[in-house]
């Protein structure tokens, strides 16, 4: 039995009845890691080394029947966006090739506390603003299920990892679809939780009102489990809510919404099948299913593109080479300044920034970044509306499978629709996640999302598992395993 | 040509909060550089700011005390502009929803109130501070020296409309607004420290003119001085330019203290483009009803407010308004020695006077603990009784304020009470008349001004203890008979 294949509930289990110790799964995910990372490259750093020690503490836990944690021992690869102390965060930007960070985001303290063991950072578009993580400094990051293609992104380098076993699971970022899209390019489940519900503290900010940290993970049950560890209400978090979860049916007495704009064109083919697929199991199980029209989803790329790097243009003016990271001198300051920006950042984030620059300028801000805000209430009203009727929104999660790599890097505008089909969730702050059901005739995964109304993150992955346990998909990538 | 000055006075007061605006970082008052950070307060990646409730009170408090309209649904906004003593090189202030709006100051100059409309009150953080070496400025430096403990520090910014028409009321209204905030017990109100700055605009036009002429700003002065000759230097300067045909530049200048002088600094082609959009960091911000109810219990008795009700007690405005700008033990023992004495201008007089003047004299900043507030009153009833003169009290005076003793037992122990007793008192008379027969003579033959010599060797001989005006009454009575 390959134990890096199990559930975090199965592996606990094992751990639990001593027939297997944390320090050998710890062993095998980086047996696994090994064999895969010079293809795959889902990691920037590895922790091999540091962590062995606390993988004995974990041995000895179990063995003394200590433990009281379901994620005490578990290997977790973390976005290379969220701090840990002591080691680099570098978002995968030149900009910060060696800065460490002195302090440890709330999502890692609280991951600490259940005794996790960090397996180290994974690569990502460069401060997540990607779909493919194509745009990372360091080199791109491949799909474990046909190196010709993308992983997705921006948490590719979580999803390959988790996809290849080199951890048990792993925590991404989700912007606009940052979690979900690789999540679904690599067969994974991915969950991205109501915005508030888990801190923010410690993330690197890409934009503030749309960033929400969340996992990918194998199954449904092992995104229930850190999702239960890493939320809560946060002082250090202005944005933080209250964790207070409504209670939705999950059973067939549950509404179904199909979004007819996000089954039209630009989706493919098969995209829409798993969609169909998936409701005609809800159907025949008794629930109730709907077509429901929500036409400003149509707007979201528009609204996504003013308001997020208008967010992201104030939130990366703080890399400037004056206290930390890249510097590149210059005659004076301001010199300084424009050198480091200018040779720090790649080419992608500085579209954003400029992008977001020019959303935001005098004369400008009423017509872009104004009218963005407007529709973004627009849409959320809407959502709010629509969830009178139904408790759960279906669509696919990506408009199509995974992609070549190369094949959009040329093509700015075609890559950004890749996130056509889990933006809408950001910009109203629900609870999203992509549940992998099928593969493609090119045997990649495809996926299909679920949303509900805000705080009601518990009742969508209990609804998840329900639709995870009738599709029974089993596929795992080859060849690494 | 008749011209008249119009000016608007932008001022910056530095809360005296524990801790700083959105991080709980202490409040330092030291020239150790950057001892007092976290990585919010010197914008390390993926901090967040929390405002602290403090600083929002203290606004509050300074928005009520002004008559301003509160704005219960403030918002912070992000003003971007690149400067290396500004960490995340955006800076959280407000824009369009400033705590305050419409507000007014009564100020007083000499006998008469004058009242200054107050546009806006508004709160946000301070930058670092930058030591530019090599020249002052940045633009030429050869290296600058940052110290962040200032970083994130509360500020609230007045912002008056264009109404102040002279130095005189440009340094009434400032000298008032500090005073408020030491009595609001926001601001230490040390000028010398910094802990109030202001900008100045100012421009010149026709007298007749509806319009406002070219408007000059002098930055970043703190001393009242500064204020009024950077002022009146700059309604010279322009109303020559005027005079001379020659256009005014709307520019930013800077007040040379030695020379005595304003420069440009620089030229603004219209006004910066700050980018203003609200921080997606800290969602709209609320101040409830009861927030603003529990803020009006902490209002003190207002500058104003002492001004009217020290003018029931027989005081002129500007005694007044004098008190009510002393520190808080002076207003204090005025109340209690005018409650004794019922005489206002003694008790005005003897504190704000002699005692001040011999407290500053012999540099003692607080009065002696065992100097008894009831002591001036007894002095003043003594004088008033006849029973000291005013030289022997100012003697008193002095004692008291350098030895534990008391008014009456200085007047005993050196033999300061007063002959009142006219027959003793013409006693002396008679020996004086003998011993100076040739000034008697004199006198006699017209030489009126010899009496006060006359007096003089009696008030001499008895030690100054007889009472000089019944001596010189029956020292002529016994001249002319
Ligand atoms: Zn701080």
């Amino acid at each position: 039995m390959d134990v890096s294949h199990l559930s975090i509930r199965e592996i606990n289990s094992l751990f639990t009845k001593k027939e297997i110790k944390p320090s050998e799964l710890y062993s095998k995910v980086f047996e696994n890691a090994a064999n895969s990372e010079a293809a795959l490259h889902a990691h920037l750093t590895l922790f091999e080394e540091e962590n062995i020690k606390k993988a004995a503490e974990a041995d000895k836990r179990f063995s003394n029947s200590e433990s009281a944690s379901l994620l005490d021992g578990i290997p977790i690869a973390i976005k290379d966006n969220i701090n840990i102390k002591n080691y680099k965060t570098t978002c995968s930007s030149k900009m910060l090739s060696n800065y460490t960070s002195p302090y440890d985001a709330t999502v890692i303290e609280k991951l600490k506390q259940q005794n996790t063991l960090f397996t180290g950072k994974t690569n990502l578009d460069e401060f997540a603003m990607g779909s493919s993580t194509e745009n990372s400094a360091f080199g791109l990051t491949k799909n474990p299920w046909n190196t010709d293609y993308v992983p997705g992104g921006s948490s590719g380098g979580s999803a390959a990892s988790v996809g290849a076993r080199s951890s048990i699971a792993a925590l991404g970022s989700d912007t606009g679809g940052s979690i979900r899209q690789p999540a679904s390019f690599c067969g994974l489940v991915g969950f991205k939780p109501t915005y508030g519900t888990v801190s923010r503290f410690g993330l690197v900010a890409f934009a503030s009102s749309l960033d929400q940290i969340g996992p990918i993970t194998k199954t449904v049950d092992d995104s229930r489990i850190i999702f239960s560890s890493i939320s809560g209400e946060d002082s250090r978090d202005a944005t933080s809510v209250i964790n207070n979860q409504l209670d939705i049916p999950s059973d067939n007495t549950a509404t179904i919404g199909v979004i007819k704009e996000l089954m039209e064109d630009g989706i493919s083919g098969e995209a829409k099948n798993e969609v169909n697929k998936v409701i005609e199991i809800l159907k025949s199980k008794g629930y109730k299913v709907k077509e429901i029209s929500i036409p400003i989803i149509k707007l979201s790329i528009s609204i996504y593109y003013l308001i997020a790097p208008a967010e992201c243009s104030a939130n990366l003016a703080r890399f400037d080479g004056v206290r930390y990271g890249l510097r590149v001198d210059g005659n004076t300051s301001y010199e300084m300044m424009e050198n480091t920006r200018a040779e720090g950042f790649g080419a992608e984030v500085k579209r954003r920034i400029l992008l977001g620059t020019y959303a935001l300028s005098a004369g400008y801000y009423d017509e872009y970044y104004g009218k963005a805000l407007q529709a973004r209430k627009e849409m959320i009203d809407e959502f709010a509306k629509t969830f009178k009727d139904v408790d759960y929104l279906i669509s696919p999660t990506t408009p199509t499978q995974a992609f070549k790599s190369g094949e959009k890097t040329s093509n700015p505008l075609e890559m950004y629709m890749s996130d056509l089909c889990t933006i809408p969730a950001n910009l109203a702050g629900l609870p999203a996640i992509s549940i992998p059901t099928g593969l493609s005739k090119d045997e990649l995964p495809l996926g299909v999302q679920i949303m509900s109304k805000p705080l009601s993150d518990n009742s969508l992955l209990d609804f998840s598992e329900i639709i995870e346990n009738e599709v029974q998909f089993d596929g795992q990538p080859k060849g690494w395993l | 040509m008749s011209l008249k000055p119009t000016i608007g006075i932008e001022t910056h007061i530095e809360l005296n909060t524990n801790t700083k605006m959105f991080c709980r970082c202490a409040v330092v008052d030291t020239d150790e550089p950057n001892i007092s950070l976290c990585p919010t307060c010197i914008g390390l990646p993926g901090a967040l700011p929390v405002p602290n409730k403090k600083a929002i009170e203290f606004i509050t408090l300074l928005a009520l005390s002004t008559g301003c309209e509160i704005t219960s649904k403030g918002m912070f906004h992000r003003k971007n502009y690149f400067y290396p003593d500004l960490p995340k090189n955006y800076q959280i202030s407000q824009f369009d929803l400033p705590v305050g709006l419409n507000g007014e100051l009564e100020i007083v100059i000499d006998e008469n109130k004058d009242y200054i409309q107050i546009e806006r009150v508004h709160m946000e953080e301070d930058t670092g501070k930058s030591s530019h070496s090599g020249s002052g400025r940045i633009e030429s430096a050869t290296s600058t020296a940052l110290d962040f403990n200032r970083s994130g520090v509360p500020l609230v910014e007045i912002v008056t409309k264009p109404v102040i028409s002279s130095s005189k009321q440009a340094v009434a209204y400032i000298e008032e607004l500090r005073q408020l905030s030491i009595d609001l017990n926001i601001s230490e109100g040390r000028l010398e420290k910094g802990n109030l700055r202001f900008d100045a605009n100012i421009s010149v036009a026709l007298e007749d003119s509806n319009e406002l002429g070219t408007k000059v700003e002098i930055k970043n002065m703190n001393s009242l001085r500064s204020l009024e000759r950077a002022i009146d230097f700059e309604i010279q300067r322009q109303t020559k330019a005027l005079e001379d045909g020659v256009e005014i530049v709307q520019e930013t200048r800077h007040w040379d203290e030695n020379k005595e002088v304003t420069s440009t600094m620089r030229s603004k082609e219209g006004s910066a483009d700050y980018r203003y959009f609200s921080d997606p960091d800290l969602p709209n911000m609320f101040l409830s009803d009861e927030f603003i109810k529990e803020v009006e219990t902490l209002m003190p008795l207002l500058p104003k407010a002492q001004r009217e009700e020290l003018m029931t007690t027989g005081l002129s405005l500007s005694q007044s308004n004098i008190l009510s700008k002393s520190d808080d033990w002076i207003k204090k023992l005025y109340v209690k020695v005018f409650d004794q004495t019922k005489d206002s201008v003694a008790s005005y007089n003897w504190i704000t006077g002699e005692l001040q003047g011999q407290m500053r004299k012999a540099n003692i900043e607080v009065l002696p603990e065992w100097f008894n507030d009831d002591y001036l009153s007894e002095i003043i009833e003594l004088i008033k009784s006849n029973k000291i003169s005013f030289t022997s009290a100012k003697i008193i005076l002095t004692e008291i304020l350098t030895a534990e003793t008391t008014p009456s037992k200085v007047a005993e122990q050196k033999n300061l009470f007063q002959e009142n007793d006219s027959e003793k008192i013409s006693e002396m008379i008679n020996q004086i008349i003998k011993e100076n027969q040739d000034i008697v003579d004199r006198i006699k033959s017209g030489e009126d001004k010899l009496v006060g010599f006359l007096v003089g060797q009696l008030m001499k001989q008895s030690n100054g203890s007889v009472n000089p005006g019944m001596a010189k009454e029956l020292l002529l009575k016994e001249l002319e008979g």
